[in-house]
């Protein structure tokens, strides 16, 4: 269990992190979503005590994670694959960090073994990949059997099958109880691995909302239809409650009919379907939605650099 | 690498000793298989440090400069090889200066271990996940203080004390005048010769921690205590020497010259003011290490 009250980060006129109250359960996977700047990677520093907040708290198991017992078996963290010494062994690293509370040779071959890095344990970690900086780094934070574990964008620079792994290896840490968080940018990796979403954008909390109710609100009931004879379906759909709109020519939106009802509707007169499509918009649309407002570095798409050049 | 992983069901391991794994909220305060130590702690740093290969190539290169500065600088005075056309050699005439030549250059080797031990884990950004791992962060300090310390006293102890074997053999062999270890001020010169090595190390470990970086804290050391002091010694006017013999070098000049120089401390306060420069180091490096956002 984590909770965070009022937490906030100031680097001089620059809040990094604003006012956040969350609490982060166990058993389930908490996903922290945000755009990049967000403040997710501070968050997660000033709960693992490496920044110290300006106002606010954290606890982790409702304690000041300074004064553990024992810090590595209560939180486990990756918050960068790449912060390892180059010059030392994947072993040996883990074996450094796992001697502060008494984890030996045995439980880090073991280790090894399950995030698939056994054939280059003895290899400098400087020499690893990106993908397998990560899979060292998850390795970590699983050192001393922990009750939380905490990843910053743990899929950075996986290939498909990495992903894969990581997030089935990630749900059956929170059905054994754990408390699992874990940050990204992108709504898609969060749609089969989070139970519980934390949404946040230019520090601040957005949404603290299970998955549940999170798809719930995205959802809604468009659906497409593409026929010749559109008009015609238009009139017939014509309804209180109803909304059509004509995208084109053949192709209409239409809102307040289910996509069956309306198939029906057009086989009883007649009239030819090319299409029929229920839209439902993807979360990442929805969560695109929800942070657009707070989207710190937007790129441009409007080519005005294209044209300026084109026009000299 | 290859693809090849294991099923995510095989894939957790469950520890090699799990008595809380029956805990089902898992919450509860943790039982003392993974308790944190100070023991465990130093444990940690004594492993980080002997895994990587430049520690041991830096302590053998101590070594052999320290032994080996010394017999070139013994041979030397004996005449058996040739020297400088002014015949002054290295060391500076006394038989305990010439044997530990070598800790001139021994000093600037073992400042920058230390360091290193300080200053490394900034660069790679390890210190973050060490100081996840002991939140308290005070532990990280003494720890690195005492591998770094287990590592380095044996070498620079006994390096010293066979170049003062070794050296004065040669010296004896050639006929030069030697000194023996009863005689007075011997042990004084040869073991505080050693301790103003370590300590500079120390210093510099601190200096590590403080600017958290390699190079940064290399050309402090370098340049702020062992350079500056001599340099100023050399510009200045005399009356400036009251405050240049509490500098770090020539505090510990006091202690490591046979003869110290009448604007240097006396042995004993030399020795008090150098441990001050090192206690005052590592009080600034703690308090560094536990303010500072990692």
């Amino acid at each position: 269990m984590i909770e965070l009250r009022n937490l906030s980060k100031r680097y001089g006129d620059v809040v990094a992190v604003d006012d956040l109250t969350f609490d982060v359960r166990p058993g389930v996977v908490t996903g922290f979503l945000g755009p990049n700047g967000a403040g997710k990677s501070t968050t997660m520093r000033m709960i693992l005590g490496l920044d110290r907040p300006t106002s606010g708290a954290v606890t982790i198991n409702g304690r000041d994670y300074r004064t553990s017992r024992a810090p590595l078996h209560e939180v486990g963290a990756l918050l960068d694959g790449k912060a390892v010494d180059k010059g030392r062994s994947a072993r040996n690293h883990l074996l450094a960090l796992g001697a502060t509370v008494g984890v030996g040779a045995r439980r880090v071959d073991e280790l090894l073994d399950t995030v698939g890095l056994t054939e280059v344990a003895h290899k400098p970690a400087g020499s690893f990949s990106l993908g397998m900086g990560q899979r060292l780094g998850i390795a970590t934070a699983l050192l001393a059997d922990p009750s939380i574990v905490m990843l910053d964008e743990p899929v950075n620079g996986l290939d498909p099958d990495g992903i894969l792994w990581v997030r089935s290896f990630l749900r059956s840490l929170a059905a054994e109880g754990r408390t699992v968080f874990l940050s990204s940018h992108l709504m898609s990796e969060m749609e089969l691995t989070a139970d519980h979403l934390v949404i946040v954008g230019r520090g601040r909390l957005i949404r603290d909302v299970s998955m549940a109710d999170f798809i719930a609100s995205a959802w809604s009931d468009k659906v497409r239809v593409v026929s010749p004879d559109s008009p015609a379906l238009a009139g017939l759909l014509a309804a209180p409650g109803v909304t059509v709109t004509p995208s084109s020519p053949t192709e209409l939106e239409i809102e307040g009919v289910p996509a069956a009802d309306i198939g029906d509707l057009a086989a009883r007169h007649g009239l030819p379907l090319h299409e029929l499509v229920p839209l439902h918009p993807s979360l990442e649309e929805a969560f695109m939605e929800l942070t657009r407002e707070s989207v710190q570095y937007h790129g441009r798409t409007d080519g005005a650099l294209l044209s300026a050049d084109a026009a000299r | 690498m290859s693809a090849v992983l294991p099923h995510p069901d095989l894939a957790h391991v469950p520890p090699t000793t799990t008595p809380e794994m029956t805990d089902p909220t898992m919450t509860t305060s943790p039982d003392t298989t993974y308790r944190i130590t100070t023991p465990r702690v130093v444990r940690a740093e004594w492993i980080k440090l002997r895994t990587l290969r430049s520690t041991w190539t830096m302590l053998l290169s101590v070594l052999l400069t320290i032994v080996g500065i010394g017999a070139i600088a013994a041979a030397t005075a004996t005449g058996a090889v040739e020297g400088p056309a002014d015949g002054g050699g290295p060391g500076g005439g006394d038989a305990l200066s010439t044997v530990l030549a070598g800790s001139m250059l021994a000093v600037v080797l073992v400042g920058v271990l230390g360091v290193l031990v300080g200053a490394r884990e900034y660069s790679s950004g390890l210190i973050r996940s060490s100081l996840a791992a002991v939140p308290a962060r005070l532990p990280v300090l003494w720890a690195k203080v005492v591998a770094f310390l287990g590592a380095v006293v044996p070498v620079v102890l006994s390096g010293v004390l066979v170049a003062f074997v070794v050296g004065m053999a040669i010296l004896d062999g050639g006929g030069v005048t030697t000194v023996s270890w009863s005689d007075e001020g011997t042990a004084r010169v040869v073991l505080g010769t050693a301790a103003y090595v370590i300590g500079i190390g120390l210093i510099g470990l601190a200096l590590g921690l403080l600017l958290r970086s390699t190079a940064g804290a290399i050309s402090a050391l370098l340049a702020g205590v062992l350079v500056l002091p001599t340099l100023a010694g050399a510009l200045l006017p005399d009356a400036w020497d009251g405050l240049l013999k509490y500098f770090p070098s020539n505090a510990a000049s006091a202690f490591t010259s046979v003869l110290p120089a009448d604007s240097l401390l006396s042995s004993e306060t030399g020795a008090l003011v150098f441990a001050a420069w090192i206690v005052v180091g590592l009080i600034a490096a703690a308090v560094a290490l536990t303010r500072r956002d990692a």
